[in-house]
């Protein structure tokens, strides 16, 4: 037992893995962040609109939903290199150029899971507003607040895939030790130069971190399963 | 309030009403069999719905001053009292937690006033429904088969309160009920409907 605890100290004392948690939740919380505010806006939107191409629109979000991340990496990385239309940021390499090569990853999985949440409970509660008399504001207001449950799921599961993920990050952060190194690249690399004792001990923080995320949502679930008739 | 050669077009359907007069301050009963459009009319007066033709003259009233219950009322996430105190929210009005609870009450909700809304029997919801729809008193209620899923006793009670408001201070109702002896003892007025059109008035 005392061995366990020994290697979880020095583990978690050693600045590599420190470092690579840190980067892996700067990185998760700033796309997160982005995807959910637009994600959440454009699903509404998506829902409260209708206009000419709203279909394509619906569909092609639903392609990009199923986009493998090494392609947004890919494309991210094109738009970032030097010579890219974005070069002149800078931000290839660097915890900004992952946030957004993650960002065209979640964005349209948010978009995509609100707007399906949207379409099922919106018409139901904007009807109700109308019928309170509540303004546009307050009719928005009431539909976030009233859709909270979901959004909370949505952004939950976002986070999840933020922080397993490995292939966008690593083609745009070059998995640079103590710069743009998450969990993921280094369980990658670690596991790659044959060190599994590191290896095993991000794993476990994925782990729980994925545990803690699961709970959540079933915490989120249980309060939505109280809506029964008795 | 007065309407006018109203026309909503709903794919198969159409309502097409040349005229309907609703009196203030009396209680109007719509009446017709399911799928005549009672309800497209009761959206499209409550401004839920756009219609394609036609005018609906408030004559002063305002859709803030007006509300529906709808046959499946929806019940925000939160207990039954921050359901009833919603509208008041909405306009900025004091809660008067003595009226609140006398409200409750007299409908048989305060036992359950802390209760999580979405747990009340398709009744309960219903009579919740109903506070929440008067408790801001507007000037215009209209009621899509409120009392369909209340057994008798609720039902009584929810008809002596709106008589009562009509001994206190007259609103002007439109009620939609397949129940023909409460619809008599309750409508000053009764308007028949078929097929989308009004084909019958009744006093």
């Amino acid at each position: 037992m005392e061995n366990i605890i020994s290697w979880f100290r020095e583990c978690f004392t050693d600045e590599a893995i420190l470092s690579a948690i840190g980067v892996t939740f700067r990185m998760a919380f700033f796309a997160c962040l982005i995807s959910s505010v637009s994600g959440i806006a454009f699903g509404l939107m998506l829902e409260r609109f209708n206009f000419k191409g709203k279909k394509l629109i619906i569909r092609l979000n639903r392609t990009l939903m199923g986009m493998p991340p090494v392609v947004a990496g890919l494309v991210v990385y094109l738009l970032l290199m030097r010579r890219g239309p974005l070069g002149m940021l800078g931000w290839l390499f660097t915890i900004k150029g992952m946030v957004m090569a993650q960002c065209l990853i979640i964005v349209p999985v948010m978009t995509g899971m609100v707007h399906q949440h949207a379409v099922s409970k919106v018409p139901a509660i904007r009807e109700f507003c109308i019928t309170m008399g509540a303004d546009r504001r307050q009719t928005l207001w009431t539909i976030i607040k009233e859709m909270r449950h979901d959004i909370y799921f949505c952004v939950v599961t976002c986070f999840g895939r933020s922080i397993s993920e490995v292939g966008s990050v690593m083609l745009v952060g070059g998995n640079i030790k103590g710069r743009t190194r998450t969990m993921t690249t280094a369980i990658s690399l670690l596991k790659s130069q044959g060190i599994f004792t590191e290896g095993v001990a991000l794993g476990l923080v994925l782990l729980v971190m994925a545990f803690i995320i699961q709970w959540f949502c079933d915490f989120l679930q249980k309060e939505e399963s109280a809506d029964e008739n008795y | 309030m007065k309407i006018t050669d109203l026309k909503k077009n709903m794919g198969s359907f159409s309502l097409e009403i040349d005229h309907l007069d609703i009196e203030p301050g009396k209680i109007h009963g719509l009446a017709g069999h399911n799928g005549c459009g009672k309800t497209i009319l009761l959206k499209t007066i409550m401004g839920i719905l756009e219609p394609d033709k036609g005018t609906i003259d408030l004559e002063g009233l305002n859709h803030r001053s007006m509300t529906m219950m709808m046959q499946r009322p929806y019940l925000l996430h939160g207990s039954v009292y921050e359901n009833v105190i919603y509208p008041l929210k909405l306009r900025n009005m004091e809660v008067d937690q003595a009226e609140v609870d006398r409200l409750l009450e007299r409908a048989g909700l305060l036992a359950q006033k802390n209760q999580y809304a979405r747990s009340l029997s398709s009744g309960e919801r219903q009579k919740l429904s109903f506070l929440r729809a008067i408790i801001f008193r507007p000037e215009f209620i209209i009621m899509d088969e409120t009392l369909s899923n209340m057994d008798p006793d609720s039902e009584k009670i929810i008809t002596d309160m709106i008589k009562e408001i009509q001994e206190t201070d007259p609103v002007t109702w439109l009620i939609v009920t397949h129940q023909t002896q409460r619809r008599d003892d309750l409508c000053d007025v009764i308007h028949y409907m078929e097929k989308g059109r009004i084909i019958n008035e009744t006093a």
